[in-house]
């Protein structure tokens, strides 16, 4: 076996470099660009936030949600229900709906983190297709399967609106850029050892004297929390929700389909995963078009399969492997 | 409250929920013997309707029913085939491994299905389309009774192989026990294929049944996928007399949020039952172990 001897340290974490590259480039780069990449750069950076938020504690944590729509959709319908019942700028709607979005997690958690596998996904799937329910139905406040439309009040910062893409985006790519900053620093505390543990053998975790439920509790709070954030700025992006766009099943899936596809359990997986498949469903509806309505998703569903049947923990995984098998040096085991 | 109205409810709840039974014992059995959650599941529901209605199409207005003879052979060796490419890698992995592949192979069959036949709403029209049965202030549809007749006679067919064949009494003991049956000479590989491929099977024949009175598009496996869950669960996982007997309690369940509160409540009030069975009774109401 060949001996690799590295001088300098520098050339074996070549990733420092490369992340200060990409910062650079995406706080630049949009000066440049034409709106279209500019929009499709803000759309991954909202989903890229929900899909971090739903990694630690589905990721990191092993509670498999497949009802993250939730959130997503209790902070999108606070801020503007608040913004067109009451005239509530959305900037404090954002926090609100956090918060509400946060007492819903611990109801939640209350009802659905004493079982396990199958059970757990099931009841989370059951509790956010009830949330879409209601909303469909309580048509007098919520306007029902009509959705609501944000009412547009030309550029009012003070009120989440601006009349041009740009601020959007980057108040996007600095929330995507903070949820990264919170899960990193929850990893490395002392809460984030014990969720660890916890997402690889949560008997185990317990014989060793985690409380296990608190533990999850807490990360499923920071992590609704970040997830209704994203559906605020969703809603202010989009100007316009409906039940089924921010409470839908397929939302909850394609949220965990951007953190499993790009690596689950890791800290940038979710963001790569989300470039990948957004950039990939872009790619995939230019090309084919209506010709082929939902060849996108044929490619994710191809892409998801991929990716489990290779045993690995996502894109990140696969990157990681072939670049150490490629230096031929020893791969840091975590 | 009118007795006729609550035996009607009661009756469209056993037509509703007799597909529901058919279709969660399909999945019970995936889940109990091979351990695999088939979120897929209702999308093979879907290609067995598919492949119902262009017989019909095709060969001049033949019976669903008849295309059994197609749908069954064809869908239990699709299964075998889904389980030999796709589910042999997973099946020692985790519950979210066996998750998430089945999601994204019930994207790839939907989406198929969308390109291949669009996204239309299909439907078939057989002689007895029409006809309705009146008892009183009772009032049935042909098809509708046909369909139970039916799936009455596949469970009994299922059940019947499940206890008393050696497959069946192999396929309860790899449920049970999957290392002390490969002790005892039951190859467990074989056992995962006949079980998935029954699986399939089944459920895809609820998509032939339910033909004669629902139209065909491709999402419609999607609730049925739900539904199978919500039943598999609050009948016990694995539990095959369980999930007959929850199946036919969720269409009830259905039939009743139906008709007093809104077309699309009866899905919820099955939602609401499972988180109720899920706080007080997690491994189901009917079970006592296993199959």
């Amino acid at each position: 076996m060949k001996v690799v001897k590295i001088r300098n340290k520098k050339l074996v974490c070549p990733k420092i470099y490369l992340f200060l590259a990409i910062f650079i480039l995406l706080f630049v780069l949009p000066l440049y660009l034409p709106q279209y990449y500019i929009h499709l750069l803000t759309m991954i950076f909202i989903f890229a936030v929900a899909a971090e938020a739903w990694n630690i504690i589905g990721g990191y944590g092993g509670q498999f949600s497949l009802g993250h729509a939730a959130y997503f959709g209790v902070g999108a319908y606070t801020s503007t229900m608040l913004f067109h019942y009451f005239n509530i700028s959305p900037w404090i709607g954002l926090l609100l709906g956090g918060i509400v979005a946060v007492l819903l997690s611990i109801g939640i958690s209350h009802l659905c983190f004493r079982l396990r596998g199958p059970y757990f996904v099931i009841s989370t799937i059951a509790l956010a297709e009830t949330l879409r329910y209601l909303f469909i139905n309580q048509r007098w406040i919520t306007f029902g399967a009509r959705g609501m439309n944000i009412r547009y009040i030309g550029n009012a910062p003070l009120y989440f609106q601006f009349s041009g893409k740009l601020p959007y985006y980057y108040i996007a790519l600095l929330t995507m850029l903070i949820v990264v900053f919170v899960t990193y620093k929850i990893i490395n505390s002392r809460l984030g050892y014990y969720l660890i543990a916890l997402g690889q053998n949560q008997d185990s975790a317990e014989a060793i004297g985690v409380n296990s439920f608190k533990v999850k509790l807490i990360d499923l709070c920071v992590s609704a929390f970040f997830t209704s954030i994203a559906g605020t700025l969703y809603a202010q992006y989009i100007y316009f929700i409906d039940p089924d766009a921010v409470f839908g099943l397929s939302l909850s899936v394609q949220i965990m389909l951007f953190a499993v596809v790009g690596g689950i359990g890791t800290l940038w997986g979710p963001i790569i995963g989300t470039f990948v498949l957004q950039i990939a469903s872009e790619w995939a509806s230019a090309t084919f078009g209506s010709g082929l309505m939902g060849f996108k998703f044929i490619i994710f569903g191809s892409i998801l399969i991929i990716i489990v049947l290779s045993g690995k923990k996502g894109i990140i995984d696969i990157f990681t492997t072939l670049y150490y098998r490629l230096l031929q040096t020893e791969q840091k085991q975590l | 409250m009118n007795w006729s109205i609550i035996l009607q409810i009661i009756i469209s709840g056993f037509f509703l929920g007799g597909v529901y039974s058919l279709a969660s014992m399909g999945l019970t059995l995936i889940f109990g013997v091979a351990r695999v959650i088939n979120f897929a599941h209702g999308e093979f529901l879907m290609i067995g309707m598919y492949i119902s209605y262009w017989m019909w199409k095709m060969l001049g207005g033949i019976d669903p029913l008849i295309s059994l003879f197609v749908v069954i052979p064809f869908l239990f060796f699709f299964g075998a085939l889904i389980y030999w490419t796709l589910f042999r890698p997973v099946m020692e992995r985790t519950d979210e491994s066996k998750i998430a592949l089945t999601v994204g192979l019930s994207w790839i069959l939907q989406n198929l299905a969308l390109i291949i036949f669009t996204g239309n709403y299909l439907t078939i029209r057989t002689s007895y389309s029409d006809s309705i049965i009146q008892i009183g202030n009772i009032r049935a549809g042909y098809p509708n009774i046909i369909s139970f007749i039916s799936v009455i006679i596949m469970s009994i067919g299922l059940g019947y192989l499940i206890t008393n064949t050696s497959v069946g009494k192999a396929m309860r003991a790899v449920s049970q026990d999957s290392e002390m049956a490969q002790l005892l000479g039951i190859d467990p590989n074989r056992i995962y294929t006949i079980a998935v491929a029954l699986s399939t099977a089944v459920v895809g024949a609820c998509g032939s049944i339910i033909l004669s009175h629902l139209y065909v598009f491709p999402l419609v496996g999607s609730p049925y996928t739900l539904m199978s869950f919500v039943v598999v669960i609050i009948g016990g996982l694995g539990n095959v007399k369980g999930a007959f007997i929850c199946g036919i309690v969720v269409g009830i369940t259905e039939a009743v949020g139906t008709y007093f509160i809104s077309a699309d409540s009866g899905v919820m009030l099955a939602f609401i039952l499972l988180v109720l069975v899920l706080m007080f009774r997690p491994r189901g109401l009917l079970t006592k172990g296993h199959m």
